[in-house]
């Protein structure tokens, strides 16, 4: 090869690098700078970014939006009931579902795919054609404005992706580590709890993330089962967009709030995801 | 210590028009710290059969007794066995030391009698200095011992191995293969090997049970198998390499020979018209035709080993091998002559393929 081949091969390469760097920096900025502006919104007050060029200096940060919000039981108590809610979802989610998705993965029974297909078909269905007659039934039983209501629904809808998920993660795990369990004398609880779990756990914790993350975060069923007893985060956040005014600070403030449980949630996932736990259970 | 006897054994997966049978009609006694192989191709039954013995399958028919009790229906930790797997099956979220002590905790044995009893397990295995690793920090070899460890350290009265050494190369195979057969001679416990490899069954086995298509088609020592086969199937399987097997028609009484050809076999017993027979490629001589006589095949390849070279023979429309010390001194197109003075003739009915 001459000289100047490579020469023009490494220029290209290069080039493509330079561009597909460009690329990144495009897609990044598109989503991160509405996070970026609702972060500025919560630090800085907002005449400052109202009028003309922002002047984001030192001097102008401030934590009193922050400090307004923390100390305001009108949002401290969604947010405790967010808390409850995500918390109690996932953990209600993840019980039933991991012991669902285990015995569906290894046992063989008339129906499986069926079963799995089924639950699926619920994801298929969208949420706004649900919201009435949900609206009805929970008020028809009593747990309208609830908590249990709305943890019930959202154990509804979450469950099935769960399952769905988590079945595909215990289908991974070689089946000859459980009959070495067995061998060992382990009960199938026991295989489920000793084994099969914490091979899954990289599985599991990316799953409860997902199932806390849905319920921590949803707007539309929240609205649509709460008034004022059982109202969520994302619920309370809304309101702060008034019919003829905003408080365009507090709302982002919220939204912050909103976010970084979910962030850090995430940003733990992808290390879970990454590890794989499985690595050498077996020849390789 | 312990004899596993089978009686009768079978396994049908599925039901009714979809039913299939994987092992029939099983029955053979494996003798009190005896080590038998159960030898087959894939898909004959052998790892179910396996199975069976461990728990880990049910029995569609039949019993299994382990020291004249009846274990098909106890669960696996209650039949007092331990299983090598074939992919080890090491729980990957424990340490060496753990994965070794889990069985022995499970049963509730003493904290000292289990750390005695790994790092013994250990000594036995020279994987002392790997105890606090995790299984994926292990090589291949490594891994494959901490699966024995495992096994030993419980102390079982059966051990079942199924294809233990497949995943080594094969280097190490031969040499874990070795150690396999010490550990025995050591501990003296019941063993049950699962292999497709006939030389593993040859070099470990006081007994082989041949398998095919779920059947059992003999259960002999090692010098049983190969010199006085059961069947057709276990002359053509075990052998390396394979045995020459041909129809051949009456000629004469006690004579008989391989139509379109000058070959011919001696079998005085046998009054059959047409029969299979077998002869092994190390029992065969090739010589040059001596004036007047008449070719038996023409060489078509030789392919030398070193020690010893293979001779393929065009014998009719039939292949044959011959096996021939050294590099030999035949060359492709030769015609040659086959002496089988000294082999033995193994005779199978053609129907059946029983020895006859």
């Amino acid at each position: 090869m001459t000289k100047s081949r490579r020469i023009s091969r490494h220029v290209k390469r290069r080039m493509t690098a330079i561009a597909c760097s460009i690329l990144v920096l495009l897609v990044m900025l598109f989503f991160l700078a509405p996070f970026v502006w609702m972060i500025i919104y919560s630090i800085y007050p907002s005449q400052v970014l109202q009028g003309g060029i922002p002047d984001l200096s030192a001097a102008n940060l401030t934590a009193g939006a922050y400090a307004r919000l923390f100390s305001d039981t009108s949002f401290l108590v969604p947010m405790g009931n967010s808390a409850i809610v995500g918390i109690s979802t996932t953990l209600i989610c993840m019980t039933v579902g991991s012991a669902c998705a285990y015995a569906i993965a290894r046992f063989r029974f008339r129906g499986r795919q069926t079963l799995l297909m089924s639950m699926m078909t619920v994801q298929a269905i969208p949420v706004i054609v649900l919201a009435v007659p949900l609206f009805i039934l929970l008020r028809s039983v009593g747990l309208y404005d609830q908590l249990f209501g709305l943890i019930l629904t959202y154990t509804a809808f979450i469950l099935p992706l769960v399952i769905w998920m988590m079945v595909g993660f215990f289908e991974d795990l070689p089946p000859s580590l459980e009959r070495a369990a067995r061998i060992d004398g382990c009960s199938r609880f026991q295989i489920m709890y000793k084994i099969a779990f914490p091979l899954a756990a990289p599985g599991m914790a990316a799953t409860a993330i997902l199932a806390f993350i849905t319920s921590w975060s949803d707007f539309f069923l929240a609205k649509v089962l709460t008034s004022s007893n059982a109202v969520t985060l994302p619920v309370k956040t809304a309101a702060f967009q008034g019919l003829f005014a905003m408080d365009y600070t507090s709302a982002a403030t919220a939204g912050v709030i909103t976010a970084v449980p979910v962030l850090i949630l995430t940003l733990i996932a992808q290390k879970w995801i990454i590890r794989g736990l499985t690595e050498g259970a077996v020849k390789g | 210590m312990a004899e596993i006897k089978l009686i009768n054994v079978a396994k049908t997966y599925g039901k009714g028009r979809k039913a299939k049978n994987a092992v029939h009609d099983l029955s053979y006694t494996i003798d009190d710290g005896t080590f038998v192989s159960l030898l087959g191709p894939s898909g004959c039954g052998k790892s179910t059969t396996l199975n069976m013995i461990a728990g880990l399958e049910d029995i569609s028919a039949g019993e299994i007794l382990i020291d004249g009790h009846r274990v098909d229906d106890l669960e696996p930790d209650k039949r007092d066995l331990a299983f090598v797997f074939q992919d080890y099956a090491l729980y990957p979220h424990m340490s060496v030391f753990e994965n070794i002590a889990f069985g022995l905790r499970m049963r509730k044995v003493p904290k000292a009698e289990i750390h005695t009893r790994v790092t013994d397990a250990a000594r036995r295995l020279d994987i002392e200095h790997v105890l606090s690793n995790r299984p994926r920090a292990l090589s291949g070899g490594q891994r494959q011992r901490v699966a024995l460890a495992r096994a030993i350290a419980r102390r079982p009265a059966v051990f079942l191995f199924d294809e233990p050494l497949s995943n080594l190369d094969a280097l190490l195979r031969d040499q874990t293969r070795s150690e396999l057969k010490m550990l025995h001679a050591e501990l003296g416990a019941t063993s049950v090997y699962v292999t497709h490899d006939q030389e593993e069954a040859m070099t470990l086995s006081d007994k082989i049970a041949v398998m095919s298509r779920g059947k059992l088609e003999q259960f002999g020592t090692p010098f049983e198998v190969y010199h006085q086969p059961a069947t057709e199937f276990v002359a053509s399987f075990v052998g390396k390499p394979r045995m020459n097997l041909f129809t051949a028609a009456k000629l004469a009484s006690g004579h008989y020979g391989l139509s379109g050809t000058h070959f011919t076999v001696d079998v005085p017993a046998v009054q059959a018209p047409e029969m299979r027979i077998g002869l092994r490629p190390e029992e065969c001589d090739l010589r040059v035709p001596s004036s007047g006589e008449a070719a038996h095949g023409t060489v078509r390849t030789v392919e030398p080993l070193g020690n010893v070279s293979d001779v393929i023979l065009d014998v009719g429309a039939n292949q044959f091998l011959s096996r021939v010390p050294g590099f030999g001194t035949f060359q492709p197109g030769d015609e040659v002559v086959i002496d089988t003075q000294r082999a033995r003739v193994h005779c199978f009915d053609i129907k059946t393929g029983l020895r006859i």
